[in-house]
């Protein structure tokens, strides 16, 4: 342990860990990392920073043996090194964690540790071995985990503290982490950092990836931030405020301030009424909402994930049948119909789970535009599809909002999830509907791209339409709704206007400790 | 374009490999490797005789092949199109040699009752699917032996020809699809074939059922979150490659057999499966898959007479290009796995 944040030692050789020097890699025309330099000590906490697409995980893969650059040098504890492939990445000392895991679900969590490199006895694996190293190391390390226990049977969060157990006993010393807080809820985030920082403490090194600013001004010894494959900066976090670091990620002011608005004076057109819904597992989900959204309106619903907001959204949009109550839309009860009846009447939805409901990875931009008005006109006439049509229109969303693709015939997958998630929001907010159910737009969002989908939000607002905002974020929800109502346990504990929201009576509400009683009866 | 160049040379590679271990087994067995793809060759294309023969056996393959294709696009593994085959095949005989019909409407009549049979077959699978999500894999390929044993109980117990073989009465004449050369039993199924491809491809790619058809086997929950009825839409996939099953069946008894006889199409199911995976599910490409098989079938029979192999070698090689082509599908799709994609349902 070295050196603590903000104190820099001269820039000796032997404190460091790994030092890039004119790194530069291309594919094709596109050139991913252009002369990057990074120098990361040795004993500290390195945030590499940037919006998607800046060529930090190519950066990584280069340091790590997966990509070969094409310009610059590596020098690794202070001998160059050629970086062929992993294994010599591994036996200089560092560890990668990815943000896909590569586990067998069917194997014991000591098994998955050890896989290829079992500890043996006689010629058999021995396993009594390989669970007490595990457990050791897990309670070194506080990645608590039973090492007996089927992978498949585990939480995400706990697959990637078995992912950095299998680093550890490869005896890295400087281990990478390629945004590992995307799969996290904050309490698995948080007992990441504490692990993070023992690591630091026993004198590893520890380089993270990640977009998120809090994340990095919490943990972070130093941060280095990358825009357009090139290299911004590194500086000590201590000498950092979000707002600098915002303006170096994305190279230029960024607000996410509450937004400007003129007043409402809308009609009532979504008028939800004593809702009960029941999750996959049959207990109840929802249980009671009522509330109404106005024209020109965003009513936020707040609240700790999985805490019926995702049965809400739903039921209302026709996926889930409700239990109990009715949600009238102009004159329509959403409960009594299907999901094609239901857009039919007037209804766009921006889902949660982007990946498996928003889009067909595999199909192309125009493609995806073409859901749920694939039986209109001009889209269709009698049956037949005009794809000159749907190409056409594609290639206009594709101007309008923006989304970075060569062109409308581009696979989704191919783009970057702000992107993904533009080519929803294009979809949704063109097909002509009065109401707009918004489930966390921008969840694993860029920065940049984060805040062009909270101005299109606000026009939709601006053009009267209705819209219901779903997000995890409270900063999200200040930013953009005129009311919270904040959901704990399947129930709407209580509203609070969305002008100086009060984070911390939100905070008790989402917590369970205000309960409220349901003071708005239509 | 790059992605499907990448199928498709994906595919090329897979067959290549196939053929490469093929060939180390007929080391194996003592015979030249390139005689043996000679001999296939040279029987599967020789002559025009040999080249009619070749798309005689292509016909059923390509049929069960679009039948199959229909299937896999709206994410429905149809195993079944042997059986369907076979209960397509007896309901065409069956109106042949019962009713008479003027020439082209009894031929109609009878392709339209085998079209109803393979459906009428699959929509039990096809129910259960739906309704209690039943794996249509089991299922389809369950029903195979009971249809083709119940068509044999038909044939042997209720309408055998009197003495001779396990087969019912001829059908009569009004009911025959026209053949196309006078030197070959090929008929005009291939044209009905070759049309059926071309049509399914057409109605998947233009229309708007096609579309939110293709979205159920892509990405059912986006197809359920875009208003398209998943389940209804997977019956009637089934349904419909059911009903093209049957039709297979239908063809191939009223263009070649002119009868129904206890096992008289065997695999031919089973072989336009493997044509359509090995199409990647385009019904365009499986024109080009089912030649191949169908050459491989028809070069078969020179097989025996001019090497010293068994013509079971082509039933090996069969096994290998599905075995290869099964691997490459998964290295393939491997990344796309932890989406929890479902596409082909091994």
């Amino acid at each position: 342990m070295s050196n603590a944040p903000g104190s820099p030692t001269p820039h000796s050789t032997v404190g460091m860990a790994v030092e890039l020097t004119a790194i530069t890699k291309r594919f094709g025309a596109f050139t991913a990392n252009d002369g990057i330099d990074l120098a990361v000590r040795r004993g500290e906490i390195h945030a590499i920073i940037g919006e998607n697409g800046a060529g930090k995980t190519t950066l990584m893969n280069i340091l790590f043996g997966l990509l070969q650059p094409d310009e610059g040098s590596i020098r690794l504890n202070g001998e160059t090194t050629v970086v062929a492939d992993p294994a010599v990445a591994i036996k200089a000392g560092l560890g990668m964690v990815h943000q896909h895991f590569k586990l067998v679900p069917s194997l014991s969590v000591a098994d998955n540790v050890f896989l290829g490199m079992e500890i043996r006895r006689h010629g058999l694996i021995d396993h009594a071995a390989q669970v007490a190293r595990t457990h050791e190391l897990s309670k070194r390390f506080g990645l608590h985990v039973d090492p007996t226990e089927r992978v498949g049977l585990l939480s995400v969060g706990i697959e990637q503290r078995i992912e950095i157990l299998k680093v550890l006993v490869r005896g890295a010393r400087t281990i990478i982490l390629d945004e590992p807080t995307a799969v996290l809820t904050p309490q698995e985030s948080r007992e990441l950092f504490q692990t993070l920082r023992s690591f630091v403490a026993e004198g590893m090194t520890v380089i993270f990836i990640s977009h998120h600013l809090e994340e990095v001004m919490e943990v972070s010894d130093t941060v280095t931030v990358l825009r357009n494959g090139r290299k911004v900066a590194t500086r000590p976090t201590s000498e950092l405020s979000k707002d600098e670091l915002v303006r170096m990620m994305v190279g230029r002011e960024v607000s996410f301030d509450r937004r400007p608005r003129a007043a409402l004076n809308g009609d009532v057109v979504l008028d939800v009424r004593d809702l009960w819904a029941r999750d996959d597992r049959r207990l109840p989900a929802v249980r009671g909402a009522s509330f109404t959204v106005r024209a020109g309106e965003v009513v936020g619903i707040a609240g700790v994930a999985g805490n019926g907001q995702t049965e809400l959204a739903e039921v209302l949009s026709g996926l889930r049948p409700a239990s109990h109550g009715e949600a009238w839309l102009k004159g329509r009860d959403l409960t009594t119909l299907g999901p094609a009846a239901i857009r039919e009447a007037g209804f766009a939805h921006v889902p949660g789970d982007r990946m498996v409901r928003g889009v067909d990875r595999n199909a192309s931009i125009a493609a995806n535009t073409l859901m749920g008005r694939q039986h209109r006109a001009p889209w269709s006439r009698s049956g037949v599809l005009d794809w000159k049509a749907i190409a056409a229109n594609a290639g206009t969303l594709i101007k309008s909002f923006d989304i970075r693709a060569q062109g409308s015939g581009d696979p989704v997958k191919r783009l970057s999830g702000g992107n993904i998630q533009k080519v929803v929001l294009a979809r949704e907010f063109t097909n002509g509907a009065d109401f707009l159910l918004i489930d966390q737009p921008t969840r694993g969002v860029d920065i940049g791209a984060q805040e062009a989908i909270h101005s299109e939000i606000m026009r939709q607002r601006a053009a009267g339409r209705a819209i219901l905002l779903i997000s995890v974020q409270l900063d999200e929800l200040a930013a953009l709704a005129d009311r919270i109502l904040v959901m704990f346990n399947g129930r709407i504990m209580g509203e609070v206007p969305g002008d100086n929201a009060d984070e911390d009576r939100i905070g008790m509400m989402m917590a369970g400790v205000l309960p409220e009683p349901a003071a708005e009866p239509v | 374009m790059s992605e499907r160049l990448r199928a498709v040379s994906g595919q090329i590679i897979a067959l290549g490999v196939a053929l490469l271990m093929g060939a180390i087994i007929i080391l194996m067995v003592g015979e030249s490797p390139v005689h043996v793809f000679m001999t296939l060759m040279r029987g599967a294309f020789g002559d025009q005789e040999k080249i009619a023969g070749t798309l005689l056996q292509t016909t059923p393959i390509l049929i069960c092949g679009v039948a199959a294709c229909i299937g896999l696009r709206g994410g429905m593994f149809n195993v079944g199109i042997e059986g369907q085959l076979f209960l397509g095949g007896f309901a065409a005989a069956w109106v042949g040699f019962t009713f008479s019909l003027p020439t082209g409407i009894h031929t109609l009549a009878a392709l339209a009752l085998a079209v109803a049979a393979g459906a009428a077959w699959v929509a039990i699978p096809a129910y259960f699917r739906a309704r209690y999500n039943t794996n249509e894999v089991v299922s389809t390929i369950l029903s195979n032996y009971i249809a083709v044993l119940l068509t044999s109980y038909f044939t042997i117990f209720l309408f055998k020809r009197p003495g001779g073989w396990s087969e019912t009465p001829p059908i009569l004449a009004t009911a025959y699809l026209p053949e196309i050369f006078s030197f070959s039993r090929l008929n005009w199924g291939l044209f009905i074939g070759l049309l059926l491809a071309v049509g399914v491809a057409l109605v998947f790619r233009y229309t708007s059922w096609g579309y939110g058809v293709t979205m159920v086997g892509s990405a059912p929950k986006f197809a359920e979150y875009g208003g398209v009825n998943v389940k209804r839409q997977g019956f009637v996939v089934l349904l419909l490659s059911g009903a093209v099953g049957g039709l297979a069946g239908g063809v191939e008894t009223l263009g070649v057999h002119h009868r129904f006889m206890e096992g008289f199409a065997p695999g031919f199911g089973f072989d336009g499966l493997i044509a359509a995976l090995l199409a990647n599910g385009s019904p365009v490409a499986t024109i080009v898959t089912a030649l191949f098989f169908g050459a491989l079938r028809s070069g078969s029979l020179l097989l025996e007479v001019d090497t010293t192999a068994s013509r079971e070698i082509i039933t090996v090689i069969q096994a290998l290009i599905i075995l290869s082509v099964s691997a490459q599908v998964l290295v393939r799709r491997r990344g796309d796995s932890q989406a929890g994609e479902r596409r082909w349902k091994f």
